[in-house]
C-alpha cells in the first residue's frame, strides 16, 4: 500500500472511531436519567423466605424451594458480622443460596441483625457457643437431625470454624469461603494495619464503643483505593448504556455501602487474639470457658479461597486442611476476588456446582 | 521535639517518593502509545496502565512504616478528642443530674455480668447433670449384669434340680 492510501485508511479509522465514541457517549448521558428508577428496582435478596427463628436482633431465614427437600440433614449458611447477609442471596443468576435450594438442601441463613449499644459488650462466645449453638439445636429439633452442615462465609466461616472444633459432633459438613484462619501472613493489607505497634485496639474498643459501620467501610475501600475510588465510577460511566451491567453494578454497590456495626468486645477479641496474636493456629483462642482446638474438627471440610482477594489472602485460609483431623478434605483456590468468589458470573457456573455436588455426596 | 520533627519528615519523604514513583511508572506506560491504533483504544489502555502503576505505588506506600505511623497519629488523635467531647458531655449530664451514655453502659455492664454468672451456674449444674447421668447410668449397667447373673444362677440351679428326679424315675419302673 502507498503512503497516500494508507494515510487514508489511517484517517478513516481515526474517524470510525470518533464518530463510535461520540454516539456511545450520546447513549450514555441517555441512561443516566434512568438510574433512580433503576435503584429503585433493586431487591436485597432474591430467593423466598420465611423466618423461622428469632433470639434478639438474629433472625434465621428459611429459603423455600419448588419441591420438597430430597436431604434430611439441613445446611445452614454463617455469615459475617460486619455486613449484611443477602450477599448470599444477591440476585438472579448471582445466588449461592438458590443453588443449595436447586438441589434439594433445606437451606437456612443467620441474619445477625444490626448491633446496637446494648450489644456492644456482646463477646464471640455469646456469638458462637450462644446464638449460633440456640439455632444448630434448633435446626437439629426441627428437622429430628443429629447434625447440621454449616457453610461459613469470611468471618462467618471462622465463627463456623470454630463451632466445629468445639461442637463436632453437631456438625456434618463444614464447607467455608475466603476464611481467615492463619492471620501470620503480611500479605493483606489488614493484617499489617492491625499491628500492635501501629493500633492500640483497646483505645479504640474502649472509646468507640461499637466499631462504627463508616470506619469499616472506609478501611475496605482503603484496601484499593484506586479501583475503588476511581476506577469504579469510570467503569459505570463507561458503561452505564449496558443494562446487565448497571443492574449488576447497582445490586453490589447497594450491599457494599450497607455495612453494619460490629459489636466492640467481637472486634477486640479478633484484632487480639487472631490478628495480633493468631491464636486460633496454635489451638489457644480462648472462647468462654472453651479452648478451640482445630484437632478437633474431623468431619469432611471443603475449603474455598479466591486467588486475587485482598482482603482474606488464600495464605490465611489455606493452612486450615493441615490443621484439622479430618481426613475428607478439599480446597480449591478460584481465580477472583473477595466478593467474585461467592457472585461472579464464572464462579455461579463453574464452582458453584462444584461444590453443591461436593456436599450432594456427603449427606444424607 | 527532635523525633517529632523526624517522624514527620520521613512521613513527607515516603509521601513524596510516592509520587515520584507514580510518575516515573507512567511515563513508561506513556511511552507506549501507538498512534496506529483507534484514539478510544490508546486512551483507554493509557488510562488503565495509569490506573495501574497508581494502585501499585499507592498500596507500597500503604505498606510504609511511615504511612501506618501517619495513620496511628490520626486515629489516635480522632480517639483523644472524642474521649475529651464524651468526658465533657459526661460533666455535663452530671451537671443537669441527667443519665449519660457512660451510665447506660454502666448499667449495660451490669447486666451482662449477672447474665454472666447466671450462665455459668446453669452450664456448672449442667456438666454436673450430665456427670450424674452418667454415674445413673453406670449403676443401672452394673445393676443389669448382676440381674443377669443372678437369672443364669437361678436357670442352672432349676436344671440341675429336674436332672437328678428324672433318674430316680427310671431305676424304679417295675419290669415286666
Amino acid at each position: 500500500m502507498d503512503k497516500k492510501t494508507s494515510d487514508g485508511a489511517y484517517w478513516e479509522a481515526w474517524q470510525t472511531s470518533f464518530m463510535n465514541e461520540a454516539f456511545t457517549t450520546l447513549r450514555r448521558f441517555t441512561s443516566i436519567p434512568f438510574l433512580p428508577e433503576k435503584m429503585e428496582r433493586v431487591r436485597k435478596g432474591v430467593t423466598p423466605r420465611e423466618t423461622i427463628y428469632e433470639e434478639d436482633r438474629l433472625k434465621v431465614y428459611h429459603y423455600i424451594g419448588e419441591g420438597e427437600p430430597r436431604f434430611k440433614t439441613p445446611l445452614c449458611f454463617v455469615f459475617a458480622l460486619v455486613n449484611r447477609p443477602y450477599i448470599m442471596d444477591l440476585k438472579e443468576g448471582r445466588s449461592i443460596v438458590a443453588n443449595y435450594v436447586k438441589a434439594g438442601f433445606d437451606t437456612y441463613l443467620i441474619d445477625w441483625g444490626t448491633p446496637t449499644r446494648a450489644e456492644r459488650f456482646l463477646t464471640t462466645d455469646d456469638y458462637v457457643n450462644g446464638y449460633l449453638l440456640n439455632v444448630v439445636e434448633h435446626l437439629r429439633e426441627r428437622h429430628g437431625s443429629d447434625q447440621v452442615n454449616l457453610l461459613g462465609y469470611c468471618m462467618g466461616g471462622t465463627l463456623s470454624t470454630m463451632f466445629t472444633a468445639i461442637h463436632q459432633d453437631l456438625v456434618k459438613n463444614l464447607v467455608l469461603l475466603a476464611t481467615g484462619i492463619d492471620f501470620s501472613t503480611r500479605e493483606g493489607l489488614i493484617n499489617l494495619w492491625t499491628d500492635p505497634r501501629y493500633f492500640d485496639v483497646d483505645k479504640f474498643v474502649d472509646t468507640m464503643g461499637n466499631i462504627p459501620a463508616e470506619f469499616l467501610q472506609s478501611a475496605f475501600l482503603m484496601l484499593k483505593p484506586i479501583a475503588n475510588l476511581v476506577e469504579k465510577p469510570i467503569n459505570l460511566m463507561e458503561n452505564i448504556h449496558r443494562d446487565e451491567f448497571v443492574d449488576d453494578y447497582l445490586h453490589m454497590e447497594t450491599w457494599l455501602n450497607d455495612n453494619i456495626p460490629v459489636p466492640g468486645e467481637v472486634y477486640r477479641e479478633f484484632a487480639k487474639y487472631l490478628f495480633q496474636q493468631n491464636l486460633l493456629t496454635k489451638n489457644r483462642m480462648p472462647l468462654g470457658r472453651h479452648i478451640v482446638d482445630l484437632r478437633k474438627i474431623t468431619c469432611p471440610l471443603l475449603n474455598l479461597m479466591a486467588r486475587n482477594d485482598d482482603l482474606v489472602p488464600c495464605a490465611q485460609s489455606e493452612p486450615l486442611n493441615d490443621l484439622v483431623s479430618s481426613t475428607d478434605k478439599e480446597k480449591i483456590i478460584w481465580p477472583a476476588g473477595h466478593i467474585g468468589l461467592a457472585v461472579s458470573g464464572r464462579a455461579q457456573k463453574e464452582l458453584w456446582p462444584r461444590a453443591v455436588d461436593w456436599l450432594v455426596q456427603r449427606t444424607d | 521535639m527532635n523525633d517529632n520533627m523526624n517522624k514527620g519528615f520521613d512521613q513527607v519523604a515516603a509521601f513524596q517518593k510516592l509520587w515520584t514513583d507514580s510518575f516515573a511508572n507512567m511515563a513508561s506506560v506513556w511511552s507506549q502509545f501507538s498512534p496506529a491504533s483507534p484514539p478510544s483504544d490508546e486512551v483507554r489502555k493509557m488510562r488503565g496502565g495509569m490506573l495501574k502503576v497508581l494502585a501499585e505505588t499507592w498500596d507500597e506506600y500503604m505498606r510504609t512504616p511511615q504511612f501506618m505511623e501517619m495513620m496511628k497519629g490520626s486515629l489516635n488523635g480522632a480517639l483523644d478528642l472524642k474521649r475529651m467531647a464524651r468526658d465533657g458531655m459526661n460533666r455535663v449530664h452530671e451537671q443537669f443530674e441527667t443519665p449519660s451514655k457512660e451510665d447506660i453502659d454502666g448499667v449495660l455492664l451490669a447486666i451482662r455480668h449477672v447474665e454472666r454468672r447466671l450462665l455459668d451456674r446453669l452450664e456448672g449444674l449442667d456438666d454436673r447433670v450430665a456427670n450424674l447421668d452418667e454415674k445413673i447410668d453406670k449403676v443401672d449397667q452394673r445393676i443389669a449384669k448382676q440381674e443377669n447373673a443372678i437369672e443364669r444362677r437361678e436357670q442352672t440351679s432349676k436344671t440341675k434340680a429336674e436332672k437328678p428326679a428324672a433318674t430316680t424315675g427310671a431305676e424304679h419302673s417295675p419290669s415286666i
